[in-house]
């Protein structure tokens, strides 16, 4: 077998290993651990995909996961849609704002582009909270139903969440192991590692970003809305601050920026490191929680800055630095 | 792939062992109850406060005080045995998502009898919703959304008022002064961005429409914003009677400093308390705030109608270093009401106590708050909660707003 089809077996070994969890863990909160943490690496890897492979470094997709989350709310709050088709809706929207607002920006370079998506995604934030018809400031609360597959309700029972999280990033997981292998993504690292002379070679950049754009918001969103079918009550504090753009990019970054396996191992040891802090720590008031949460950052920036990820390779690939 | 399995099948043993614990059948030695604060972040003196005011108020309950207080006289819960009442607190920074885990944690891991929070509304909203799910009582001690109590939740509790009430008391103030011959006709609304600020204006917005006031100033600002320099010039031009700011703490020190920097001093405030009845506040920016007025669910100065006040405002003062506030006061009394309620129903079991709290019955004279009685409606809302309109003058606070509890008349203009 290549090495390329290898990866698809550490999959296979790893996502029978995490369905295998529900049948023997039990505890409630150690499971919401391991949701947050899927969910983290889902979010993570499809901010990768444009982030990682093509380069371009977004520090708004808040902007797409407030989407998502608020257009499944909408639609199950006033409509009765089902999430499954909620989310799915919210992840087209995303995609067309994102190829909406990619045409101006995609023509900014390097920390501009990063700048111009902080603001666009402080300006979205704005507009949701002065926007009564989506609940201003109030939010939406999702109504207490008894526990189904179809509106994604369940009371107790974390198993079910623990399963759609893992099914998420496996999706956006092999997305982006098809795209690694595809024309698109020979294209998208030829634009990260330099744009003129990809350009130069035939490279179509601006569609190549687009297309990386779309791509991304679209499953930033879905990950939106499985989060308010998740947490049951939105409001634009709790998913389109500036906060949230971070927590998308910092997996990747931590684990691997433009990897496969990246976004996971970061999201792996953040989410349950500040989960677990906080829990345990955090109830004393005195801090620890955050600054154990600060120095692992710093520790690994400063020893790693290619990511945890190349610990474990041979010969660091020097892309991955960038 | 087996290591792998294996290992989980050993963290889930273990994790299965320490949950399984059998639970206690009858009168416990300890009764744990969950404390869900801000604990990090721009609110961590409102949780470190709140432990103070629930450390007070555990003590009350746990040892024997002659006081006139639901609880105080007993050592601990005579209805289970003189059990101690435990607390566990837990760090939600404001995030509606981590105060619901925290729930389940404290629910599921902690295995507390009810949860008693949350300061921010948005957080009090999701982890009541998980109360109810498990069955636990929720206790919302601080939180003032009028939405809140609105979602036919049969777990949720809330014994002080919500801004409604107290936007009423606001106008009710204003109308007593405009009736006794002082010009109010003007009025600036200046509210935060968020479910508090909403909730806050729309209430204030209808009042002044129904009892005839002129909004000339509708202000609304982004929370934890690094400047106000032009809302307060709009509020400066408008120049209203009357100021109306719901503000937390941040907002409510650098709203201050900028209308001395730009040099306006608004005829007069009556502020919707939040970061108005912080300490933080009248320690940044106190001089410039005499004859501020403030709705409030407490006063200190009404110790002459409720003499309990100063026994537990010295036991507080001695752990937190500072006076009752608004807040505190509330925490400390939720606490009491909680500590009641489980005590009557002779049990941990969240159905009795929730069926002893909506039987709850404790006369306003046992209470430290101005409060008529505590007495749910279908709702979970305490109907008897009146608050006070209180203002600061010469570092203190006096109560001058309803007649019958008021020490002294408003200063007016401010």
């Amino acid at each position: 077998m290549t090495p390329r089809r290898w990866q698809l077996v550490v999959l296979f070994a790893v996502t029978a290993g995490f369905v295998a969890v529900p049948a023997v863990l039990r505890d409630a909160y150690l499971l919401n651990v391991l949701i947050l943490t899927l969910m983290y690496a889902a979010l993570a890897q499809s901010w990768n995909i444009l982030g990682g492979y093509c380069g371009q470094i977004s520090l708004g997709h808040a902007l797409y996961f407030g989407c998502g989350a608020y257009v499944t709310s909408l639609l199950f709050t006033k409509l009765g849609v089902s999430p499954w088709f909620g989310a799915m809706a919210g992840g087209c929207v995303a995609a067309v704002l994102a190829l909406a607002l990619g045409y101006p920006c995609f023509r900014l370079a390097g920390h501009y582009f990063s700048i111009a998506t902080i603001v666009i995604a402080e300006i979205g934030l704005l507009l949701v909270h002065n926007w009564d018809a989506v609940g201003g400031a109030q939010g939406i609360q999702w109504p207490i139903s008894r526990d189904s597959w179809w509106t994604l309700q369940f009371a107790r029972n974390k198993a079910p969440y623990v399963y759609l999280a893992l099914g998420l990033f496996v999706i956006t997981w092999l997305v982006t192991y098809w795209i690694e292998g595809s024309r698109w993504g020979y294209w998208w690292r030829a634009v990260k590692d330099n744009t003129e002379a990809a350009e130069s070679l035939g490279v179509e950049v601006f569609r190549s970003k687009m297309a990386a754009a779309a791509l991304s918001a679209f499953f930033t969103a879905v990950g939106g809305g499985f989060y308010a079918a998740f947490v049951g009550y939105i409001d634009p504090e709790s998913v389109m601050t500036f906060r949230f753009s971070l927590l998308f990019a910092l997996p990747a970054v931590l684990g691997g920026i433009g990897t496969l396996w990246g976004p996971l191992v970061g999201a792996a040891i953040l989410i349950p490191m500040t989960e677990i802090t906080r829990s345990y720590m955090g109830g004393s008031g005195n801090g620890v929680d955050l600054i154990i949460y600060g120095a692992l950052i710093m520790f690994i920036a400063l020893a790693k800055p290619e990511g945890v990820l190349s610990l474990f390779q041979r010969d660091a690939k020097p892309e991955a630095a960038r | 792939m087996t290591g792998f399995n294996r290992r989980h099948v050993l963290i889930g043993t273990a994790a299965a062992t320490v949950t399984a614990r059998p639970a206690f059948a009858q009168a416990p030695a300890e009764i744990v109850i969950g404390a869900l604060y801000p604990m990090s972040g721009a609110n961590a003196q409102v949780g470190v406060d709140a432990r103070n005011a629930f450390e007070t108020a555990v003590d009350i309950v746990n040892g024997m005080h002659e006081v006139a207080l639901p609880g105080a006289k007993n050592a601990g819960l005579m209805g289970l045995g003189n059990a101690k009442i435990k607390l566990v607190y837990a760090d939600h920074q404001a995030d509606p998502q981590k105060g619901r885990a925290e729930a389940e944690r404290l629910i599921t891991q902690d295995k507390v009898t009810a949860i008693i929070g949350c300061y921010h509304s948005a957080v009090s909203n999701t982890v009541s919703v998980t109360c109810e799910k498990y069955g636990v009582p929720f206790m919302c001690a601080d939180s003032s959304s009028p939405s809140l109590h609105r979602r036919d939740l049969k777990f949720f509790f809330r014994p002080a008022a919500h801004d409604e009430f107290f936007s009423k008391g606001m106008f009710d103030f204003l109308d007593a002064q405009k009736a006794s011959g002082t010009k109010i006709e003007t009025l600036g609304l200046f509210y935060e961005d968020t479910i508090f600020g909403a909730d806050s204006s729309n209430t204030q917005r209808k009042l002044a429409a129904e009892r005839g006031y002129k909004i000339v100033a509708d202000i609304k600002y982004r929370a934890n914003s690094p400047t106000l320099t032009s809302e307060v010039q709009q509020l400066k031009t408008a120049d209203a009677d009357v100021v109306l700011p719901s503000s937390y703490t941040t907002d409510a020190i650098l709203l201050i400093k900028t209308m001395g920097e730009l040099g306006y001093k608004p005829k007069n405030i009556v502020a919707q308390a939040a970061g108005f009845s912080e300490k933080a506040v009248f320690d940044a920016v106190g001089d410039k705030l005499d004859g501020l007025i403030s709705r409030a669910s407490f006063a200190l100065d009404m110790a002459g109608k409720r003499p309990s006040i100063t026994y537990v405002n010295d036991k507080y003062k001695a752990r937190g270093n500072r006076d009752l506030n608004d807040n505190t006061a509330r925490q400390f009394m939720a606490m009491l009401v909680l500590a009641d309620g489980i005590d009557r129903a002779k049990s941990t079991d969240g159905e009795k106590v929730r069926a002893a709290l909506a039987a709850t019955a404790i006369p306003g004279d046992q209470t430290i708050m101005p409060w008529g009685k505590v007495a749910f409606g279908a709702d979970g809302q305490n109907v008897d909660a009146d608050p006070v309109l209180i203002q600061y003058i010469g570092g203190k606070w006096v109560t001058i707003f309803p007649k019958s509890v008021a020490a002294a008349p408003a200063k007016w203009p401010m």
